[in-house]
């Protein structure tokens, strides 16, 4: 165990091997004692005049208090149907946003159209003495967006005579 | 399995709710991440509060890791920014080095600064921690010595060590635990007197 441990740490296990250390590190407190020893061993080699007590005990006091984690887990079949969802709904976006478009298109031409003969209609019935009254009354107008500058406003006027055949 | 996928295996645990999981990359980076945040807070007692802090803020944010990055490039990441805000809270302006990232810090010389975090009495240990690693290290033979040092110190690989020593990995991997162990031995009982065994 002691040397697979010495092997894990080194990352020269295989997979499974390492799984199993892993476990085994889980249940056996002397695994752990081993594994923390021959980490401090490496730091010692590495950097012998930075040894000091740290902060592992008084982390894994603090640690006691922390709730338990239980992250849901993301396999990466998972990941991958992410993707393929993610695509597919944005084709079906497109191919949906081009098809109403496509289909409002004609109904939207009728539908201008139709409304535009409409107001060409209804101007036909204003009376001449309307429009001069509107023409007179246009300064004074509250609901206009451009008071005061009517001087520069060129205005025009229209009978049934002018439009008509 | 790399290192680094061993660090991925152990944080998945940890995401699965195996606490114990979580002390095996204290154990392993806690000094490592210690040396870091002394680069920032110079006060000992504080270098290792914000240490502390650092492993549990960086235990709760552990769900949220993907994996993206290696576990070590994470967890200095919030090593520093920890720090950071301890200096902030005690309007102290950050040094300027804050700018290394996980790989550069690696090589800095920063053992004069740790040893302002050790107390007295943990100074007497650390120091006898050190001696005794060290006469271990020289009593053992060349071939142990060797293979410990170069994957320790110079970090070759067991394959690269076999090509050095002109030996087969398995022997690498036989001529490296026999030398941690026989170190160990020698180690075991100093820490057994200490009150406190976490190391």
């Amino acid at each position: 165990m002691k040397n697979k441990i010495s092997a894990l740490m080194d990352g020269e296990l295989f997979a499974d091997e390492a799984n199993h250390v892993i476990a085994e590190l889980k249940s056996q407190s002397s695994a752990q004692q081993d594994w923390q020893i021959y980490h401090l061993i490496g730091d010692v080699l590495r950097q012998p005049e930075a040894i000091t007590r740290e902060v592992g005990s008084a982390v894994h006091e603090r640690l006691q208090l922390e709730a338990v984690i239980l992250a849901p887990q993301r396999s990466m079949t998972e990941k991958a149907r992410n993707i393929a969802l993610s695509a597919a709904a944005s084709v079906m976006a497109v191919v949906a946003v081009s098809w109403m478009a496509m289909q409002a298109t004609p109904n939207k031409s009728a539908q201008l159209a139709a409304q535009t003969s409409a107001l060409t209609r209804a101007s036909f019935v204003l009376k001449p003495q309307v429009n001069a009254y509107l023409l007179a009354h246009q300064e004074l107008s509250p609901s206009s967006d451009v008071q005061g500058g009517s001087a520069f406003i060129r205005t025009t006027n229209y009978s049934n005579e002018d439009v008509a055949p | 399995m790399s290192d680094r996928e061993v660090d991925q295996q152990l944080v998945e645990r940890v995401q699965r709710g195996e606490k114990h999981a979580y002390d095996l990359l204290v154990m392993k980076y806690q000094r490592k991440l210690g040396r870091l945040i002394s680069r920032f807070v110079r006060d000992p007692g504080d270098a290792q509060d914000v240490t502390q802090d650092a492993f549990i803020k960086a235990y709760r944010a552990l769900p949220g890791f993907r994996g993206e990055s290696a576990f070590y490039t994470w967890l200095y990441r919030i090593g520093i920014n920890t720090a950071k805000n301890h200096l902030l809270s005690n309007k102290r302006r950050p040094p300027t080095s804050t700018y290394f990232d996980a790989e550069e810090s690696e090589s800095f010389e920063e053992a004069s600064l740790l040893q302002e975090v050790s107390t007295p009495e943990n100074e007497l240990m650390s120091k006898q921690v050190v001696d005794v690693v060290q006469a271990s290290l020289l009593q053992l033979p060349e071939d142990l010595r060797s293979a410990l040092t170069l994957r320790e110190i110079e970090g070759l690989s067991y394959e690269e060590i076999a090509s050095v020593m002109n030996c087969p990995v398995g022997t690498v991997r036989s001529r490296i635990f026999r030398a941690r162990e026989a170190v160990a031995a020698n180690l075991r009982p100093l820490l057994e007197t200490s009150k406190d065994k976490r190391w």
